[in-house]
């Protein structure tokens, strides 16, 4: 027995020798930097063999009897190999990188694609992973910071509200917005749900001219997201939940104080005081503090892709719900949205793309801009007034505050918009193959729109002579119906010859047609003077006037292209493109243009002369220039039609005749705008900084305005307008930077920093109207314009007076020309107006540039990070040298004040900022620099931090991912800027920067998950 | 089976095929608007002339601008407003400080030009379609382009002047201004023409008739001091019109008093229309009107408005004592809030008075917003007293006949003090003085006083602040001298 023990024993020392020297099972998850998420069909090898495995579609290998001493290498296509020595451990996670360099990455350039290395034109790009992280809730948001020499404004913080998107500057008093190409036709970003879309592409320069007609602006391609050949079903759930709240309340006086400041003013005009006693009004009603509310913001998406070796497909979901943080319900925005995404093989040589989506929108809202808006009135209103009277109505504003200043909240509570809107947009489109080097593609994208909107006036009694009361009820009802279609066939050529010669030339055609129909009108006397009978169908009073209208549009493009693109050996690049384009925009003589660009690049990194120089691993020169135009002008401008009003009244009755409208310029023609860049693309230190330069030129001239023009051609008459005319000509230059740092891929850890800066100079070079000028926006109440387009002078500066501080004492007021042709002789504690054109007077020809609402630089500044199982996101926007003016305090005696108004001038030495306080009459309303702020901000727009539960232990229950997330959007906003919000702007190119009581932001708390199965 | 295989051939020139279907031509790009009517290819019926003519007539309802700024710019009134700086344009008006930049001047400008290219639009095809009755509406169009003529010369002198056809784009640089004499010449012609043709009674209220272009053709004369012209075709009106006083004159300025026998003229207004401050010239209603009502008022009979154009002492006081025209001239806010408990807020330069001819009335049930811009009051743009005072005048100052000048005189004085004691027996200077005084007081508010000052030379020694051999005009607005590119220039020392 003894000898069996020992056997025994040795034998088990020996396989316990096996098992610890020899042979063992390693488990692991493959995992990408980039997104961190699991790498389904890696190969994993033991170095040296042909033995190994693959990635499960969880990222997950298991080996069996590997040998410590082995090295397993891990190889995916688009990945950088991995190598790692098995050592002690069982569990081997590895994390891969992306060895395509960006430069490799496809970049779409209107009827085609090429290499990013090969773009010789300025592009910027934003993709999905951006977009997720940013979670816009409109995508037009995600541009913002992302990219150089793109702005972005809000025109409210309203939900739902518009934004504008400018690219390079503001060219034109016209329409100045980028044509958006989705998938090759022409739509909208606003109705878009941002995770649909797999990358924006921005074309800033002469590039776009391929799109010729429509490029001046700048074109901004969209490509939406399709499944992914050869890939398991995956699929995608996205829940956030958020809180809103406002960004800023605006300081203003209190009960008491503004019981004390009235006073003041009542008796330095020698009238009796209103508040013969002041104690006991303590601070009253916070206004603000009542309009203002905390309220949720929904979002969920979904969405199922995947593909065959001959077909993929995507489709997906979401629904959005978001209530305004003024008037919540009444202030709402929905959007669902359902799309559905195919590709397909027909044949070897023929392939099928197709994609529709449906979005319906609903949207609710309140007065939010300007004088008679909820906010402007919160301001407004005294704090002594408070909100509801002994009977628990709503407390009436009373007449000393105006006509206009009304209590807001009763102003939510009685008004009625409703809106909704159908879309179905989509696009299907063939490509074949043949004859080895010939790719023909004929595809066909639409849009139809149908929507329909109503608002309610209610029979309301907002105080005595209140502008906004309404003594009949009526209904208005509106239904639109707007379509589109862009059809394009093109034919692509590509072949290299000698090895040497890369050669691709295309050529075609694009149809756009654009039209619609709509129907409106209004019913008198609805039932109960309730919104819940507010239709048509039943409101049947019977009114003197005509209450319906209705319109028809049809608006068509013909355009036939061109492009020829060359490579000698990759090293030097070249294109040239043409285009010829049609509109029906302009007349028979006029309709057609000719729009010509080149492209050049020289990579110079493949030179051998810069082989030795191993900082640089990438340098690419890059040249455009082209001519673009535009053709966004309104309908048949350049011909005359009965459209003006010409109503009058005959037996005491309207009588409805005919009037000449617009009036016609049959010689309008395109708008041209000349395009120059320079820049270049460098990549450097091992991959880890990426830089690019672009210095930019644009002068747009024959810029289509409509430009007033003399009296006596009758263009102000009743519906009259003046003529679009060929009148202008506006410079826009500037540089782009834009630096990105690529942290080095360390087990658990990885970071990104990009940084990037748009310099921006604006000047109207021409205005050939003969007064060298066009007026525009509007401040306070019956003051001339306020802002211009002028010779010499950015588009949209503010005209207005120089201020040189306060008049201290009545030798200050003796000493400096008389104010009284801006309404008032001066006193000490008013402001002292610059006689600028020292003429010893001072008038409106004294008004002189004072501000301009252009940013001269903007910047982006976004970081993002992982570690282990957490990642983090921080993106800045930084707007500085935009002018804000001041507009949205009520200049009228009674009505509240900002509290900046406790620093008043209130004898020689107290202020030389802040004008006295009086009831009386003074020209310190008049407007002036005194009202300009600088705009200039730094916000964090976006904070998140995410964390996914570790996957091995998710695999378990079969999901891929799970990750939690919480995030702040703007969270905070560095300004002087005293006002709601610096971002203001009404994206008018003339009449901007005036902050009318403008809808502040929302500063949203974020919760959510996100799985991925 | 056979397989179904794509051939390449077929699908490839399907999609060429494809192409030229949708695009083979330029005829694509070829369309006409639909619904529309193009203004070059109208006139087609009695209609298209009717229409047309409406057209003509709505310009009428902006020169609700001319009624109030006149008064601001006379001694009768000041600005008022909320505020120094309210409608600035207008507050410098008052202080005779305006310049070429003021705006409201060049509204005045656009809105007449506005009305008179409408007249030229149908003149311009007057001979394209013939109808019965067409002589009726060539006639109302040619008062209405002799209204807007005369407006346009009263406040800017010499203008560009085309007739029988429209101002095209370009011709502010071509055009010069013609002299005043030109243009009144143009002005009788019209109205000599008008006066042939149009009815005494006019089909529909508010249209333009006989005795209204005889007024005009008188108005015109006087201005033109052709004083033996001007009595002619007065007491042409005077003896053959059906026009007389009626004996209440406050009924004249009510709802009920419009379009009265004691009207020539009237521009009509309503406010079954709603309006907005983004197109004041669009407006139905008389927004001179909103813009004179007392502000924040709460009380009978009247509503609110923006307390412009507030008549000063020296104007109330320029009413004898017993003329029964003071009270329905001038509200005495004061003393009317202490007699009806009638509350107010004041406005800037607030003297205590308001036009009373001319502020908001208690406002209908189907009145349309915004309230203010939609007051329904016709401006009453040539009354009988006006004829018969200016009928005296011709008769005086033409050394015709004093006797007829006080006749005239007093039989608008006999309404205004209800008997026969406040006759006027003066003649020579005297009765001038007294025909002057009279226009003030019976038309005061309605936007006559200023133009009598400067046409009879007395606008220097009442409005403070009048430059001879300047304010007599008006500035162009600067905008037209620089659209102009010289071909225009400044008006003498502006």
């Amino acid at each position: 027995m003894k000898k069996n023990y020992s056997v025994l024993i040795l034998l088990f020392l020996f396989l316990s020798l096996q098992i610890i020297a020899q042979e063992k099972t390693i488990t692991g998850v493959v995992t990408s930097s980039e997104d961190n998420l699991s790498i389904p069909g890696v190969t994993v090898l033991i170095k040296g063999t042909t033995t190994g495995t693959t990635t499960d579609i969880y990222g997950m290998y298991k080996l069996d009897n590997v040998s410590p001493d082995a090295v397993l290498v891990f190889s995916y296509i688009g990945m950088a190999p991995v190598e790692m020595l098995i050592g002690d451990q069982s569990v081997i996670n590895v994390i891969m990188e992306s060895d395509i360099s960006q430069l490799d990455e496809v970049v779409v350039i209107g009827y085609g694609t090429v290499k990013k290395k090969d773009v010789t034109g300025a592009v910027s790009i934003v993709d999905s992973k951006t977009i997720s992280k940013l979670s816009p809730v409109k995508i037009e948001q995600a541009l913002q910071g992302t990219m150089t020499g793109v702005t972005v404004t809000e025109q409210s913080g309203a939900p739902g509200a518009g934004l504008d998107i400018r690219i390079r500057g503001i060219s034109t008093n016209g329409d100045a917005s980028p044509v958006v190409i989705i998938d090759g036709y022409q739509g909208n970003l606003n109705t878009l749900n941002p995770s649909d879309i797999a990358t924006i592409t921005v074309l800033k320069d002469a590039q776009a001219a391929i799109y010729g007609t429509v490029g001046a602006n700048g074109i901004i391609l969209v490509t939406t997201k399709s499944g992914k050949r050869n890939s398991p079903t995956m699929v995608n759930f996205k829940s956030s939940l958020g809180m809103q709240e406002t960004t800023r309340e605006l300081p203003v006086l209190n009960a008491t104080e503004y019981a004390v400041i009235l006073n003041e003013s009542y008796a330095a005009a020698g009238r009796p005081l209103p508040y013969p006693n002041v104690s006991g009004l303590g601070k009253g009603t916070d206004w603000q503090g009542q309009i203002f509310s905390r309220q949720p913001i929904i979002d969920n998406s979904i969405s199922v892709s995947g593909g065959s070796e001959k077909m993929d497909y995507s489709i997906s979901a979401s629904d959005l719900r978001q209530k305004g943080i003024i008037g919540g319900d009444k202030a709402g925005y929905d959007r669902t949205t359902a799309r559905l995404a195919m590709g397909a093989d027909l044949a070897k040589w023929l392939k099928f793309t197709s994609a529709v989506t449906y979005t319906h929108i609903d949207r609710t809202s309140i007065n939010d801009f300007g004088l008679g808006s909820v906010l402007f009135n919160a301001v407004n209103l005294p704090s002594t007034v408070p909100v509801y009277d002994e009977n628990g109505d709503y407390y009436l504003a009373p007449s000393n505050v105006g006509i206009e200043i009304i209590n807001p909240l009763q102003q939510i509570e009685n008004t009625y918009n409703s809106y909704y809107m159908n879309k179905v947009n989509g696009n299907m489109g063939l490509t074949a193959k043949f004859a080895q080097h010939f790719t023909a593609t004929a595809r066909i994208g639409f849009n139809s729109t149908y929507d329909n909107s109503k608002s309610f006036s209610k029979i309301v009694d907002y105080g005595e002579s209140k502008v906004f009361n309404v003594t009949r009820s009526s209904v208005y009802q509106a239904k639109n119906n707007y379509n589109d279609y862009t059809f394009d066939a093109f034919l692509t050529y590509e072949n290299t010859f000698n090895d040497a010669h890369h050669v691709v030339g295309t050529f075609g055609t694009t149809v756009f047609q654009n039209w619609g129909n709509g129907l409106n009108g209004t019913g008198y006397d609805v039932p109960y003077n309730s919104w819940d009978f507010a239709d048509i169908s039943l409101a049947n009073g019977i009114v003197d006037t005509k209450t319906n209208g209705s319109y028809t549009y049809d608006q068509r493009r013909l355009s036939y292209f061109a492009r020829a693109q060359y490579d000698y050996k990759g090293k030097y690049l070249l294109s040239a493109m043409f285009r010829r384009d049609a509109s029906t925009k302009f007349g028979p003589d006029n309709a057609v243009a000719y729009f010509p660009s080149t492209t050049l690049g020289w990579i110079m990194s493949e030179e051998s002369f810069m082989k030795d120089v191993e900082f640089i691993d990438f340098l690419k020169v890059r040249a455009s220039y082209g001519i673009l135009g535009s053709d966004k002008i309104g309908d048949y401008r350049y011909i005359g039609k009965l459209d003006g009003e010409g109503v009058y009244v005959l037996n005491n009755n309207l009588a409805y005749g005919m009037a000449i409208g617009a009036l016609a310029n049959p010689s309008i023609k395109w708008e041209q705008s000349e395009q120059i860049d320079v820049g270049f693309d460098m990549t450097f230190y091992r991959d880890r900084f990426d830089f690019t330069f672009d210095y930019f030129n644009k002068t747009t001239k024959d810029l289509l305005l409509v430009v007033p023009v003399s009296g006596i051609l009758g263009t102000y008459g009743p519906g009259g307008s003046a003529p679009v005319v060929n009148a202008g000509t506006v410079k826009n230059s500037g540089y782009e930077f834009s630096l990105g740092f690529k942290g080095p891929a360390v087990e658990n850890f990885s970071y990104r920093i990009n940084y990037n800066m748009t310099i921006l100079d604006n000047e109207v070079l021409k205005v050939n109207n003969g007064t060298g000028f066009v007026s525009g926006g509007s401040f306070g109440v019956g003051q001339p314009a306020p802002a211009r387009m002028e010779e010499g002078l950015p588009i949209g500066y503010f005209y207005g007076y120089k201020t040189n501080g306060l008049f201290q004492t009545d030798a200050d007021v003796d000493a400096h020309p008389s104010q009284i042709a801006l309404g008032s002789e001066a006193s000490p504690g008013d402001i002292r107006f610059v006689d600028v054109n020292g003429d010893g007077v001072i008038n409106s020809d004294d008004k002189t540039y004072i501000g301009d609402p252009i940013p001269d630089l903007i910047m982006g500044l976004n970081l993002t990070g992982r570690y282990k199982d957490f990642d983090f996101t921080a993106y800045f926007y930084a707007s500085v040298g935009n002018d804000i003016v001041r507009n949205y305090e009520r200049a009228q005696p009674d009505v509240n004040r900002l509290s900046t108004v406790l620093d008043r001038w209130t004898g020689p030495g107290t202020s030389n900022y802040v004008p006295r306080v009086t009831w009386d009459a003074t020209a310190n309303t008049v407007f002036s620099e005194y009202y300009v702020e600088d705009g200039s901000f730094i916000r964090l727009q976006r904070l998140s931090l995410g964390y996914r539960i570790p996957q091995n232990l998710t695999q378990r229950i079969k999901i891929n991912e799970f990750r939690f997330f919480v995030a702040v959007n703007n969270l905070f906003t560095l300004t002087k800027y005293t006002g709601f919000d610096p971002s203001a702007s009404n994206g008018q190119p003339i009449g901007s920067g005036f902050d009318s009581g403008f809808y502040p932001a929302a500063r949203t708390y974020w919760f959510g998950f996100s799985i991925n199965i | 089976m056979k397989k179904i295989i794509l051939n390449k051939g077929i699908v490839i020139t399907a999609l060429i095929m494809l192409v030229f279907t949708y695009s083979c031509s330029d005829k694509f790009v070829t369309i006409s608007p639909e619904y529309s009517i193009d203004s070059e290819n109208y006139f087609n019926s009695e209609t298209d002339y009717y229409n047309a003519l409406i057209a003509s007539y709505d310009l009428l309802q902006s020169s609700y601008a001319n009624v109030i700024v006149g008064e601001i710019a006379s001694n009768n009134t000041l600005c008022g407003g909320e505020s120094p700086t309210d409608v600035i344009g207008w507050q410098q008006i008052d202080d005779m400080i305006h310049t070429p930049t003021n705006s409201n001047l060049g509204d005045i400008w656009n809105w007449m030009f506005a009305g008179a290219q409408r007249t030229n639009y149908f003149m311009e095809f007057k001979d394209k379609t013939e109808f019965d009755g067409k002589e009726i509406m060539v006639g109302e169009v040619r008062f209405l382009r002799a209204y807007y003529y005369f407006e346009l010369i009263k406040w800017f002198g010499p203008i560009p002047m085309k007739v029988d056809s429209r101002f095209k784009l370009g011709e502010e640089k071509t055009i010069p201004r013609s002299p005043v004499s030109d243009v009144y010449a143009q002005i009788e012609a019209d109205l000599i023409y008008a006066e042939s043709v149009l009815p005494v009674v006019a089909s529909q209220t508010g249209r333009a008739t006989k005795g209204a272009a005889q007024a005009l053709l008188g108005k015109a004369y006087l201005f033109q001091e052709k004083f033996a012209e001007s009595a002619d075709v007065l007491e042409n009106v005077i003896s053959t019109g059906p026009y007389f006083l009626v004996d209440d004159y406050n009924s004249i300025f009510e709802d009920e008093g419009e379009n009265g026998p004691g009207s020539l003229f009237e521009v009509q207004y309503t406010d079954k229309e709603g309006a907005g401050f983004g197109c004041l010239q669009c407006s139905e209603g008389n927004v001179a009107v909103g813009f004179s009502g007392v502000r924040s008022y709460n009380g009978p009979l009247f509503t609110s408005g923006f307390s412009f154009n507030v008549p000063v002492q020296e104007a109330v006081d320029a009413f004898e004592n017993g003329d029964r025209r003071k009270p329905v001239t001038i509200l005495d806010i004061v003393a009317w809030a202490d007699s009806t408990n009638a509350e107010y807020s004041t406005g800037n330069e607030h003297t205590g008075y308001f036009n009373r001819k001319y502020i908001p009335r208690k406002r209908s049930e189907g009145a349309q917003n915004d309230l203010n811009l939609t007051n329904p009051n016709n401006y009453r743009a040539i009354r009988f007293s006006d004829v018969l005072l200016m009928a005296a005048e011709a008769n005086n100052r033409g050394g015709l006949s004093d006797a007829k000048a006080q006749d005239y005189l007093n039989i608008v004085r006999r309404r205004a003090f209800g008997d026969n004691n406040h006759d006027i027996n003066y003649s020579g200077a005297a009765l001038t003085d007294a025909i002057y005084k009279e226009r003030r007081v019976e038309l005061m508010g309605e936007g006559h006083h200023f133009f009598d000052l400067v046409r009879t030379g007395r606008a220097a020694q009442s409005i403070e602040g009048f430059t001879v051999g300047k304010n007599e005009i008006f500035p162009l607005p600067i905008e037209e001298i620089e659209f102009s590119e010289g071909n225009w220039t400044q008006n003498p020392n502006y």
